[in-house]
């Protein structure tokens, strides 16, 4: 079967450059979902099972933070490699909270293909 | 002001690494730049320990092909893909800079991107302000890359 990934970021223009850059990085999945912030993710994941999640961390209504929370509680999705995606010079605390949470990793803007599939390979 | 290496270095690396073409740095501008027509400006302010902004000014066809080249698609307007992702590439630059802004340990937060477009505008120079203004070309054209600092 092949692979998914969901894209969660409030940008549909940030949606589409992270695709591309997976792509870039010589990673295809068959299917790309799509959501534009939390809740709107936590809606997606309660039909479909991505192979791996990569969010923004600021977004409005609930922003990568609070989705990492809600997704730790649901124990159907809870086990969903999540990579944040951040921006160099971007809030510190924010990503050590989120690997707190349970990110299994982080790529910062800007990146590399090269540095997207050292971080998204292994979890694939 | 002594950023004029350190905004060359960051504009390379992003505009290589994201997306994928050779920027040629110029020579920084002595007078200022406020007046602009039919162009696309982008801008992420700095606040706390120092304040000002990161702007990069693009003439609309310019800000079109970058975007085109980032996203892998044409574009033919200047649309909400253009103005997205003009200021996540101002994001991005802020972001590299804001090390060296914050050089000796103040706080230095950044605003979200904001975006101005039109026929003609013109933007509000900071008082008393350090600037620079460094332009670039690139196969669609020129743009500019400006930071201000409020003189503390």
């Amino acid at each position: 079967m092949g692979k998914s990934v969901l894209i969660i970021d409030d940008s549909s223009t940030m949606r589409k450059i992270v695709n591309r850059s997976l792509r870039q990085a010589g990673l295809e999945f068959d299917t790309v979902l799509e959501a534009g912030d939390g809740q709107e993710a936590l809606d997606i994941l309660s039909g479909e099972k991505p192979d791996i999640i990569l969010s923004d961390i600021n977004m409005p209504n609930m922003d990568g933070i609070e989705f990492l929370k809600k997704k730790a509680e649901d124990a159907s999705i809870k086990d969903i490699p999540v990579v944040m995606v951040t921006t160099e010079g971007g809030s510190e605390d924010m990503v050590e909270q989120s690997r707190s949470l349970g990110a299994s990793g982080c790529v910062k803007k800007p990146f590399t293909p090269d540095q997207v599939n050292d971080v998204l390979g292994p979890l694939l | 002001m002594d950023f004029k290496e350190k905004i060359i270095d960051a504009t390379r690396e992003i505009f290589e690494t994201m997306i994928m073409v050779d920027v040629t740095p110029g020579e920084a501008l002595t007078e200022h730049v406020s007046k602009f027509k039919c162009s696309l400006s982008a801008m992420v302010g700095f606040a706390g320990f120092k304040q000002g902004n990161l702007a990069i000014h693009a003439p609309d066809k310019v800000a079109m092909g970058l975007t085109g080249d980032f996203l892998g698609v044409e574009v033919d307007e200047i649309n909400e893909d253009v103005q997205d992702a003009m200021g996540e590439l101002a994001n991005m630059l802020a972001g590299s800079l804001k090390p060296f802004i914050a050089n000796d340990g103040g706080k230095v937060e950044l605003s979200l991107p904001s975006v101005v477009h039109g026929e003609e505008y013109t933007l509000t120079v900071i008082n008393k302000a350090d600037w620079i203004i460094v332009p670039f070309s690139v196969s669609h054209g020129d743009f500019m890359v400006g930071l201000e600092l409020k003189k503390q």
